[in-house]
């Protein structure tokens, strides 16, 4: 581990590198605190430049752009109370009040202070699990791949939104289909091509990522615009910034929140399907249960603890989701499924073997996440004045810049103007699934991780004989499925539990009727 | 008439029955005729599951006994003609970038988008249009040496 550690110090430490981190933190506060905009997008955007400069400089980037959007949605969040992140709308509940109180520059120093030892604390548990983990999986075969891919798709369907599970699995599938377009790596035969040549090498990754995330989230901001207005920092009814100096008795109080909620938002950052956003809403509802009877009151009206316990757990949860990512290969989010296929793209498989193959990515990521946190500290805290300006950015502008360097970031990889009528009509159709409340991530994971699920069912049914019983052959690979199993009914008890609800409503608007 | 809830799924239930419809048309090779798994396998499996599961969603909307209307929900025409007008630029500049060139069609289609986002002030027009289009083309090509394609027509 001392190696790693060393060989990704002296990959970060690369003056390259470490302008990277600083260029990725800087970007993705950026595009984090536009509200609507969240790290996805920021990623997607970065992808086609990530392409010129290496894997382990991309990764770096990309690294730095997740968790300064994650940084950056906390700005908007506690400024204008209007979240840039799903992510960060725990932090309004308390951020808000805060800064309306006159104290916003407390609540941005309470969010950057929560945000460096969450992180901190994330990177240090995944420097210690992800090696660990990495061992454990070098002993799976093509099955335990099978059956854990099928886990990481249902996860994330049965984690998507109250009563969307049956929406995010439609769209699971979507991308499953998307993925066989192409021919046929083993047989070489042509699937959904329609004769088309454009469309033998199968659809590209990044245009399927631009499409669904960076222009269809800038297409349903025109389409259905936020109703709060953007206001600059400068505007009379938004607060000022305040001092942003903390007293020993507000850190004393917030130290064991920061602490408790870094670990549990590890941990289920590391869950595939759960993410930030639980993580924040967890971590929140937990302090709040902790908290004694003086302090719970205060929850949502201005809490210290309200603020640093879903700060701290929503940067440690983005840390954990990369547990999976880079030493099972699968990733448990859609901006880490981002990742993935930038990582694929390069030529890398993630997985057990990328620490042994490629030790420089798989360290210098860990590494990086060190030095990100301090430039978010160190940059980015007496930078907030000046980022909040960006709030005021008109949005004609903003949108149509989205649009061009959606574009001209697939023209500038793929050459080929096909590319770019199929990224129009790929965004058109996503924007009427987002309308319809059809979540995007499920999508994409399941268009990337589909390739992967062919070829490693299909070596697991030649090994098996052409049976289905390497399902249940394995202890290991019985355990993940009968646990992808339980997650697939998990949302069941959520549907019944909502038809009684229902049907309890209208039996007693018909009595009172 | 067909509801919000009922649109998608019925939507998907069309798409992967067209999907199922070509998958079950995969030409298998010789030597795929025995095998247990083909090139079709999957996408067979893939179709399968997306009709169970739309059907699964219809039947569970219409089963719903309560039909919540959101009036939030309700799209603005002139939002909807923006968001189309976009569209439409967007297609025409991904036509238009090969024949007429990197520079024009960039800047045409930053002014043309801005003004169909409704911005008129000619100086926010102009500045962050052609200045911008300028500044990225001599980055990518004389900067980093990337090619950006001059144009068809006159090159």
């Amino acid at each position: 581990m001392f190696d790693g550690i060393m060989l990704g110090l002296s990959t970060v430490l690369d003056w390259n590198n470490l302008l990277y981190v600083i260029v990725g933190c800087f970007v993705g506060t950026f595009i984090g605190m536009l509200p609507g905009l969240g790290p996805i997008t920021a990623i997607a955007l970065m992808i086609p430049i990530t392409y010129s400069i290496g894997a382990d400089s991309g990764m770096i980037l990309m690294a730095g752009v997740y968790y300064g959007a994650i940084f950056g949605g906390s700005t908007s969040s506690i400024l204008i109370n209007a979240p840039g992140v799903a992510g960060t709308v725990a932090s309004s509940f308390d951020g808000y009040p805060l800064a309306k109180q006159g104290h916003a520059g407390k609540a941005l120093a309470i969010a950057a202070y929560s945000s460096f030892i969450g992180g901190t604390v994330g990177a240090i548990l995944l420097m210690v699990a992800a090696p660990l983990l990495a061992k454990v999986s070098l002993s799976f075969q093509s099955p335990d791949y099978v059956v854990l891919m099928f886990l990481g798709l249902t996860a994330i369907a049965a984690f998507s939104n109250k009563g969307q599970f049956l929406k995010a699995m439609m769209m699971t599938v979507f991308g499953l289909m998307l993925a066989t377009v192409g021919i046929d790596p083993s047989s070489g035969t042509e699937r959904f091509t329609f004769g088309q040549a454009d469309l033998l090498d199968g659809i590209s990754f990044l245009l399927v990522a631009m499409a669904t995330f960076a222009l269809a989230e800038a297409l349903i901001n025109v389409v259905r615009p936020e109703k709060k207005e953007i206001k600059s920092i400068n505007d009379s009814d938004t607060p000022q910034i305040g001092s942003t100096k903390l007293t020993k008795a507000e850190i004393k109080e917030m130290a064991p929140t920061v602490g408790r909620s870094s670990i549990l938002g590890f941990i289920i950052g590391v869950l595939p399907g759960a993410g930030a956003t639980i993580a924040s809403f967890m971590a929140y509802a937990t302090e709040r249960n902790l908290a004694p009877k003086a302090l719970k009151d205060k929850f949502g009206k201005g809490s210290l603890r309200g603020l640093a316990a879903p700060e701290s757990a929503n940067n440690a949860a983005c840390t954990g989701s990369f547990v999976p990512l880079l030493t099972l290969g699968i990733p448990g989010s859609g901006t880490t499924a981002i990742m993935l296929g930038a990582l694929i793209a390069y030529g890398i498989q993630p997985g057990p073997m990328l620490m042994q193959e490629n030790p420089s990515v798989f360290w210098s990521v860990i590494v990086s996440m060190y030095f990100g946190n301090i430039v978010l500290l160190i940059l980015n805290l007496p930078l907030i004045p000046y980022f909040a300006k960006v709030l005021a950015m008109p949005k004609s502008v903003l949108t149509i810049m989205i649009l061009f360097f959606s574009l001209i970031g697939v023209y500038l990889v793929s050459f080929n103007t096909f590319d770019l009528f199929m990224m129009v009509g790929f965004a058109l159709v996503a924007l009427v699934l987002r309308l319809l409340a059809f979540p995007m991530a499920p999508l994409l994971l399941g268009f990337i991780l589909g390739d992967m699920i062919e070829r490693n069912f299909r070596r697991s049914m030649m090994i098996s004989d052409g049976s289905l019983s390497f399902l249940w052959e394995r202890p290991l690979t019985l355990s993940i499925f009968v646990i992808s199993l339980l997650v697939l009914l998990f949302p069941l008890k959520d549907f019944i539990t909502q038809r009684r609800a229902d049907k309890a409503a209208v039996k007693a608007k018909q009595e009172h009727a | 008439m067909l509801n919000r809830e009922l649109l998608g799924p019925s939507l998907f239930l069309a798409l992967f029955t067209l999907y199922a419809i070509v998958a079950w048309q995969i030409p298998l090779l010789p030597f795929e005729e025995y095998e247990t798994v083909t090139s079709a396998t999957l996408p067979k499996v893939y179709a399968a599951f997306g009709i169970i599961v739309c059907l699964l969603s219809i039947g569970a909307t219409l089963l719903k006994p309560t039909e919540k209307t959101d009036s939030d929900d309700v799209l603005e025409k002139s939002n909807v003609l923006r968001t189309f007008g976009l569209l439409i630029l967007m297609v025409v500049y991904s036509a238009a970038l090969e024949p007429i060139g990197f520079l024009i069609s960039t800047s045409v289609f930053l002014l043309v988008g801005f003004f169909v986002m409704g911005e008129r002030r000619k100086k926010i027009l102009l500045l962050a249009s052609i200045p911008v289009a300028v500044v990225f083309w001599f980055l990518m090509t004389q900067v980093l040496g990337i090619y950006l394609v001059p144009g068809n027509l006159w090159s």
